[in-house]
């Protein structure tokens, strides 16, 4: 994977997604650069194309038109194994509906990107202690998804997206389905992964966040604008 | 919101599994109806066929064989129609929980729901009567087309009837069980996942277990769904055992009779008589394999004895083993016996005075060739007035033939043996030859039969021989014994490669069945596979885990199925079965061919599904 100061640029990308009788354009000739150690906040009302846009710089997603280069790679030209290396090593995704796997329990949802990328059974063990101490939640680790409250399963989504410790994270409406208290354990380690100097993209509304935010962007019918 | 409207609008909505559930019903009604109706003129058919042909030894182990895998192809049939309606509407729970919660009353999401029953087993058992009556008429004419004979009798239309009623009913009798189930749950419970998905067990924590990630997954898919799980294995185990009991117990039950049918007759043996009785020979070997009636002959005409200078030569020759025999036709009598009871201590009486023609052999015992499968024990050198019967005539005219005599020429015989036999179609009665000799006044054989030692070249000696007889006495002639043994060994093995053929439609039907399980399994883990694809998992790894799950089904089921397919072959259906390493080898290459042709079909739908892009797996369906 190639490395620059830049690790994300966008230029003129376009999502279209056609029915049979409506043809709907999520994103507009999006332009974007995040830098590396960049925390970015992108805001937009609902249905903006928040999600289309983080999901197209993870890989889960590939532009109509438009290229998106993410650590010197263009991904809408890369197939599917690349991708998934991609998604494995390079990025960490928060999920807004946490996406916990229902068959694994809380320790094995945090463990499993790192059991892909074929790390020692022992070191595996240590990284998952020290995110569930992160996150704190110890004492769920044998839990299934099902059995944790809403915020209990976004911190463990949060664990699973640093578990090989990726240079991106993209995070999705950390705070939409959280109450007041649970939210601000979300932006704590949202606090904690800016001072480690991690490159983070955040899609939310939460203020709270925006106030951490060292670019702040507004999608805005398919549009991406600067807020400063 | 009708009654009719809601069911049709939800059938279409789901169009992939109602498809599914429609066609899996079609395959096995109509696997069913055609093997019935096949088994009408080609598998019973072989059971009324063998009747009046093989031997009543035989015969015995032929009928038992097709009745059992008539019952199990029966059994298979309706196992697989239960499984697929009760995971049809077992996919129904989450939404009848979701309408009973929104409101609606209990007796309306019941009728809801029986009604798209009672569409979707209706569409399957009539389109399933259809295509196994097509799929029989198309049968018979390619079978016409080859040159196969079978019978051309129209189809019998009262047993697709009543497969399609019979099985109508057990499937909704199958179907109904999850929506009665689902309408008495209370609705939290019906869409919470614990009750959902089945996950109420608590596991063990190990964040990193010995197993890999994608068996662990496949392990806990396969256990959160038990009674699914549970049903598939049944339904799989039954399969095995009847692939097994068709294809194992076949290939042991052809090479045991195989052996049985050498052995009776001798292998590379060469007969030695009068033109005429050659070809009675033959026609009396033709018997086993077809009915035919044959008039009286008199064996003992003064033309038919073998002369004293064809033995006296035959004699000279070291390279030669001679077994000679007196073949008589004549009236033989049942003499009733006494059976003494060792522990009551009461005598009871048996038989009566049964009279029929029987072929009656001379034989020297401590050189005869043949090597009887039998009950009871061969003749021996120093036996007087000892017999030996064949097994069609023990059954038609003895009870208890080891406790009986058999008259003959108005002098009674020991029953000493009773022995598969495929001459005269095991009307036969092999006595001393000295006191046949004795009793019907004819003092020389009619038979020769003569064995070359393998050391010899055979070529050559049979030459000598054939110029000794010819010289000796043109009307005298040789006859191949193996030429009769291939077709009676040939009619063995068409029998049992029909009866193997019987199984491959209800293999085929639930390879459908796992495939609509694997298919059941994706829908559900749909989403999950979405989320592991986006957290960096390969389109491989959904494949693996796919696999892995219909392989744990497949390799219980087929354990389950082959060890009490080998059980019941071996302890029931066959006694004394003649087993080599190759018997071994055949049998277990067979089942892998049809475990891997059952696996690979089942990945089917995995290939598609992991090629879908990763946003389009994580949208539930």
């Amino acid at each position: 994977m190639g490395k620059g100061k830049t690790v994300v640029s966008a230029s003129f990308l376009r999502k279209t997604y056609q029915t049979r009788d409506i043809k709907v354009e999520v994103l507009k000739d999006v332009n974007l650069k995040i830098e590396k150690g960049e925390f970015t906040v992108i805001c937009g009302a609902s249905g903006s194309g928040k999600t289309t846009l983080l999901n197209i710089i993870g890989g889960i997603d590939k532009p109509t038109s438009g290229e998106i280069i993410v650590f010197g790679e263009e991904l809408s030209l890369k197939d599917e194994d690349f991708l998934s290396d991609y998604r494995c090593n390079n990025v960490g995704f928060v999920f807004q509906a946490y996406n916990l796997v229902s068959t694994l329990t809380v320790a094995e949802n945090v463990a499993f990107p790192m059991e892909w990328s074929r790390k020692a059974a022992d070191k595996i063990r240590k990284r998952v202690e020290e995110l569930m101490e992160t996150v704190g939640l110890e004492h769920r680790a044998d839990h299934f998804p099902f059995q944790l409250s809403g915020g209990e399963q976004q911190r463990v989504a949060f664990a699973r997206a640093l578990a090989n410790d990726p240079p991106l994270l993209l995070v999705d409406e950390p705070t939409g389905n959280l109450d007041t208290k649970t939210s601000l354990k979300v932006i704590q380690i949202l606090q904690k992964l800016k001072h480690d100097g991690k490159t983070v993209i955040v899609a939310t509304h939460d203020e709270r966040i925006l106030a951490l935010a060292e670019q702040k962007l507004l999608l805005e019918d398919g549009r991406l604008v600067s807020l400063e | 919101m009708s009654v009719t409207s809601f069911p049709v609008n939800d059938l279409l909505r789901r169009k992939l599994q109602t498809t599914l559930t429609i066609l899996g019903l079609t395959l096995c009604v109509a696997s069913t109806v055609f093997l019935l109706l096949f088994g009408d003129r080609v598998g019973v058919g072989i059971s009324l066929m063998v009747e009046g042909r093989m031997t009543a030894g035989f015969s015995s182990i032929f009928s038992p064989f097709i009745i059992f895998l008539a019952f199990l192809i029966f059994i298979v049939g309706v196992v697989i129609i239960s499984f697929m309606v009760f995971v049809m509407m077992s996919q129904r729970m989450k939404d009848i929980g979701l309408m009973k919660a929104a409101g609606c009353p209990n007796n309306l999401v019941f009728g809801y729901f029986m009604t798209e029953l009672l569409i979707v087993t209706f569409a399957g058992c009539f389109l399933g009567a259809i295509f196994g009556i097509a799929a029989d008429i198309a049968s018979i004419s390619l079978f016409q087309s080859t040159g196969f004979q079978i019978s051309q009798k129209p189809p019998n239309l009262w047993i697709a009837l009543m497969v399609f009623v019979l099985f109508f009913i057990l499937a909704l009798a199958s179907g109904t069980k999850p929506v009665l189930d689902a309408a008495k749950i209370e609705p939290a419970k019906a869409f919470s996942p614990t009750h959902h998905l089945g996950l109420a067990k608590e596991p063990g924590f190990r964040v990193v277990s010995k197993s890999g990630l994608t068996f662990r997954i496949a392990m806990r898919n396969l256990s959160r769904r038990a009674s699914v799980t549970i049903r598939i294995v049944a339904c799989l185990s039954i399969v095995f055992l009847l692939v097994t009991v068709a294809v194992a117990g076949g290939i042991i039950a052809d090479q045991t009779t195989r052996s049985w049918v050498e052995k009776a007759l001798g292998k590379d043996i060469v007969l030695i008589a009068h033109r005429d009785i050659c070809s009675r020979y033959r026609l009396l070997q033709s018997k086993f394999y077809e009915a035919k009636e044959s008039p009286q002959f008199n064996y003992t005409g003064e033309r038919y004895l073998v002369p004293d200078e064809i033995l006296r030569q035959l004699g000279r020759m070291p390279e030669l083993s001679i077994d000679t025999r007196l073949f008589v036709e004549t009236q033989i009598e049942e003499i009733p016996g006494f059976i003494f009871g060792q522990e009551s201590g009461t005598t009871t009486y048996v038989g009566d005075h049964r009279k029929g023609f029987s072929l009656v052999v001379g034989v020297e015992p401590g050189k005869v060739f043949g090597q009887w499968f039998m009950e009871g024990e061969f003749l021996k050198e120093d036996d007087d007035f000892d017999a030996v019967i064949g097994d069609t005539e023990a059954q038609k005219m003895f009870a208890a033939p080891l406790y009986q005599n058999v008259s003959l020429f108005g002098k009674a015989y020991r029953i000493t043996g009773v022995c598969l036999d495929p001459v005269n179609n095991g009307n036969v009665t092999y006595v001393p030859l000295k006191n046949l000799q004795q009793v019907s006044g004819v003092t020389r054989p009619n038979v020769v039969m003569v064995r070359v030692e393998s050391s010899a070249d055979r070529t050559h000696v049979l030459e000598q021989v054939s110029a000794i007889v010819t010289a000796t006495n043109a009307e005298f002639g040789t006859f191949e014994v193996n030429e009769a043994l291939n077709k009676d060994l040939g009619f063995l093995g068409y029998i049992w490669s029909a009866i193997m053929f019987l199984p491959l439609f209800s293999l085929a039907a639930a390879s459908l069945c796992l495939i609509g399980y694997v298919m059941l399994t994706i829908t559900e883990q749909r989403q999950e596979f979405g989320i592991l694809r986006a957290v960096g998992a390969k389109p491989r790894t959904v494949v693996e885990i796919v696999s892995e799950q219909s392989f744990m089904v497949l390799l219980s089921s087929c354990a389950a199925g082959v060890v009490f397919g080998i059980i019941i072959t071996l302890l029931i259906l066959i006694p004394e079965p003649v087993i080599t390493e190759y018997t071994v080898f055949e049998i277990a290459g067979w089942l892998a061919i049809a475990l891997a042709a059952t696996f690979t079909l089942s990945l089917y739908p995995a290939l598609g599904f992991a090629r879908k892009p990763v946003l389009d797996m994580m949208v539930q369906a």
